[in-house]
């Protein structure tokens, strides 16, 4: 199932993607703000993120290679975050609990690792993956 | 200046430049074998006087005289000649060789300054036609150079023969006009005295010059200035003293008798370059300098008399300062010092006008202060700290100044700041001799921070405590390292804290004596400078604050030598001037000194000590990129002219830009678990600024932009020989 929505994943269908993700976002916002958004605003901050996610998704391989790692970690991203100061808050902020939970978790699995095995290893690391990613988007 | 001789009312026509001029001067001193030819040569003249296009009679009539021989040589005669020529219609009952006889003998004496355009008959005529005719009377001349052009001509007749000019006839043309010059005393007091004075650049003086208007400021002008300063100076004092009144009565008292004592020993003005003895030299010398400054006139016993008053008035600076602390209030500041002043005044009974002058610049410094840009939002803690300088000593007005600076360096990036706060400090040290610098520095302390009111009242407090005792001790002690370092650290920190270190420097310095004095006015000193150095770069990021302190520096400028003046519109480049006198005086009780001698010599002995203390112990500035290159860099790629606030913000931005740019560069290198920036991080940080991409490699850009030196660091270099530079 994860790999079949991959080759759907051409840059016409992420870049769609986007959008629709910005334009439910713009919604909210105008919704809040009592605001409207043109289309082409919308359009404009779809293509904006995109490119954006780019640079991103450059500069956070620059940044692990830098580290002489080949995984991108939290670290890069505070790396790539550390420009705005309430993004860079919010991150480690939500770093640390995935830090912690990851303990807890981990420490739960010694605990019961007799017990449940991998399934919980595996989900755990699903969870602490979804996490992390929300933390990059 | 032939012109002229043309002018002549005889000769209405006007002498052309050169032909005539020329013409006729060969003819005059012709000698008389000339006259033979002349005759003849008269018609040839006349086409020369055609050649020469000038058909003035003067032309004509020197036609007659001058040789026709000479007609190469009276194209490029003078027009004195015409001269000759003009006179001879009116004395001409004789033939032109009698004339030219005439002249030639009478002719004055030839100037040596003559143009050698003249040949050597010509010369002769013309020599002393020239001069005779550079002067504006030429009229005048003219009688009188009839006599000498007779004899002239009739030297020139001798050689009329001869057409061409030589250098050999034309030297012993002139060598018989110079004795012939020489034994004609009237010709020298006349025109040709006159001619040869003018030609030479009357190098002799004219009547008018010895005017005695070249004099510097009239006396009365600096009495003037003393009164308005001493009564600003007491005004301010009276109006701290209204403020706090407890406050002051105490210091006042505690500080009344060490400066009354100390008022003696200034007037004795000790050349000490020593805290104690510095700073009450410094403050003499101060003051001193600014009475001279202010008056040149003034005598030393003056300036002893203003001396003392400035110290008087330093001292009733820091009382009231030293009472303000609670409010630190540029104006309570300044009251203070009108009302330190006055209580000095009082005390000291300096009835002279330096105690006034010295309250009034007081009261013109604590003015000035309020006048400050608030671009330092130091304010209570800044007017706090001069304050209790003033009241405290000089070591107190110094650190106050410190840490003002320190108090500025906190609230600006600028480094200028830290400089401003030192000079404030040293400003306030000299206070007293400056009660405009004292303003300033209030101003300046006033603009900083509100948080470090509360810090410098506590810290004042106990400076003022300390400085008293100081003072007490002061006096007595040579050498403090205490106080100095207590105000370098004070200059160095920000804030309160340097206050309070500054308090507690001076009550070590206490225990240490007097030489915290000191190098608090070294400090002072050091920190004027190198704030000036700061405040000159900073200048123009402070446009307001120069704006504020121009009426500051307008009255201190008054005081403070010219140059000073020049060098810098802001105030506190005369405050080292100021500080230096003012030191000294706070510091009273040290025994007193010739102030003369101590302010030529403190200022030169405080410069270099206490930047060399200072600059180590003031809180390490971050260092700025030349203003100057920022500008040069700017206006080159601007191509346009760039105004100064525009230069500012420049300054700002780029300032910025660097220092983001160097977080990024530690962050980068900590992300890769290193201590050491290397060459991968810049890369990294370029590509991330999208200088280096994938199609544009760091190692393109690098000899791109880089000269062959550090080109060759960076990328190695084969040369022959299987040598790599930089050998691996």
């Amino acid at each position: 199932a994860a790999a079949e929505p991959r080759p759907r994943l051409s840059p016409q269908r992420l870049r769609a993607a986007v959008h629709y993700a910005v334009c439910g976002l713009c919604q909210e916002v105008a919704e809040d703000k009592a605001v409207q958004f043109s289309k082409q605003s919308l359009a404009a901050i779809a293509e904006l993120t995109f490119r954006q996610c780019e640079t991103f998704a450059r500069d956070l391989e620059m940044f692990a290679r830098h580290a002489k790692r080949s995984t991108i970690t939290t670290e890069d991203v505070k790396l790539l975050a550390r420009r705005s100061n309430s993004l860079l808050k919010y991150i480690t902020q939500k770093s640390e609990e995935l830090a912690s939970s990851n303990m807890e978790q981990k420490e739960k699995k010694k605990k019961s690792s007799a017990s449940k095995g991998g399934r919980m290893h595996r989900e755990e690391e699903a969870a602490v993956t979804e996490s992390e990613d929300s933390n990059m988007a | 200046m032939h012109c002229a001789a043309r002018a002549a009312p005889e000769l209405p026509a006007p002498a052309c430049a050169a032909a005539p001029p020329p013409l006729q001067a060969p003819p005059p001193p012709c000698p008389a074998s000339r006259r033979a030819p002349r005759a003849k040569s008269l018609e040839g003249l006349r086409p020369l006087t055609a050649m020469a296009a000038s058909g003035t009679r003067l032309v004509r009539a020197a036609r007659e005289n001058v040789p026709k021989s000479g007609n190469k040589k009276n194209s490029g005669r003078s027009a004195f000649l015409k001269q000759k020529a003009a006179v001879f219609p009116e004395h001409d009952n004789d033939t032109p060789r009698v004339m030219l006889r005439r002249i030639i003998l009478t002719q004055p004496q030839v100037s040596p300054v003559a143009p050698q355009l003249y040949k050597d008959e010509e010369t002769e005529a013309a020599q002393s036609e020239l001069p005779s005719k550079r002067v504006s009377s030429v009229l005048d001349m003219q009688l009188p150079d009839l006599v000498p052009e007779d004899t002239s001509v009739a030297t020139f007749r001798m050689t009329k023969k001869r057409k061409k000019l030589s250098i050999s006839e034309f030297e012993r043309a002139v060598d018989k006009r110079l004795p012939q010059n020489q034994d004609r005393s009237m010709l020298d007091s006349t025109a040709l005295a006159r001619s040869l004075r003018m030609s030479l650049g009357s190098l002799i003086p004219p009547d008018t010059v010895e005017k005695r208007g070249l004099r510097r400021r009239p006396k009365i002008r600096k009495a003037i200035d003393m009164k308005a300063f001493e009564g600003g100076v007491e005004q301010n004092m009276l109006k701290r003293k209204a403020q706090s009144c407890l406050v002051d009565s105490q210091t006042a008292s505690e500080i009344q008798a060490p400066s009354l004592t100390s008022d003696a020993e200034i007037v004795l003005s000790n050349t000490e370059l020593f805290i104690h003895p510095q700073f009450d030299e410094q403050n003499q010398n101060k003051l001193s300098a600014l009475e001279p400054q202010l008056s040149d006139s003034k005598t030393s016993a003056q300036r002893s008399k203003i001396s003392d008053a400035a110290q008087e008035e330093a001292r009733l600076v820091g009382l009231v300062s030293s009472v303000d602390t609670n409010e630190g209030r540029t104006q309570t500041h300044s009251e203070e010092l009108i009302l330190n002043h006055e209580h000095f005044g009082g005390m000291t009974h300096v009835s002279c006008k330096t105690p006034v002058k010295q309250q009034e610049a007081a009261n013109r410094w604590s003015s000035s202060l309020p006048p400050r840009s608030p671009s330092k939002s130091l304010e209570s803690p800044v007017t706090l700290k001069p304050k209790r300088s003033f009241s405290m000593s000089l070591r107190e007005v110094v650190s106050r100044i410190i840490e003002d600076l320190d108090v500025s360096d906190t609230e600006e990036e600028m480094a200028n700041t830290a400089n401003k706060v030192e000079q404030i400090f040293r400003e306030a040290a000299e206070h007293r001799a400056n009660a405009g610098y004292s303003g300033h520095l209030e101003k300046q302390l006033t603009e900083k921070a509100e948080l470090q009111i509360t810090m410098a009242q506590d810290g004042k407090v106990k400076t003022e405590t300390a400085a008293l005792e100081e003072e007490g001790i002061a006096e007595g002690d040579v050498e403090h390292q205490g106080s100095p370092e207590a105000e370098q650290e004070i200059a160095k920190d920000v804030g309160a804290a340097s206050l309070v270190r500054h308090s507690d420097a001076i009550s070590s310095s206490e225990k240490n004596g007097v030489k915290p004095l000191e190098e608090a006015v070294e400090q002072a000193d050091e920190l004027e400078d190198q704030a000036i150095a700061l405040e000159l770069d900073g200048l123009e990021e402070e446009p307001t604050e120069d704006g504020a302190e121009d009426p500051e520096s307008a009255e201190v400028s008054m005081r403070t030598p010219t140059f000073v003046r020049a060098a810098a519109y802001k105030p506190l480049l005369s405050t080292p001037h100021h500080v230096k006198p003012a030191a000294p005086k706070l510091s009273a009780p040290r025994p007193a000194k010739p102030v003369a001698p101590k302010s030529s010599l403190q200022p030169l002995q405080a410069k270099p000590v206490p930047k060399s203390s200072g600059t180590s112990r003031r809180k390490p500035r971050e260092p700025e990129i030349a203003s100057r290159l920022i500008k040069g860099i700017f206006r080159h790629y601007a191509k346009m002219p760039v105004a100064r606030d525009a230069f500012k913000v420049v300054e700002k931005c780029s300032e910025r830009y660097f220092k983001q740019l160097s977080n990024d560069l530690e962050a980068y290198t900590r992300h890769a678990g290193r201590r050491t920036v290397e060459m991968a991080d810049l890369e990294l940080l370029m590509r991330r600024q999208g200088l280096v991409t994938d199609k544009m490699p760091i190692n393109v850009l690098i000899e791109d932009y880089f000269p062959m030196e550090y080109r060759k660091l960076l990328i190695p270099v084969a040369v022959c020989g299987n040598k790599v530079i930089p050998s691996k």
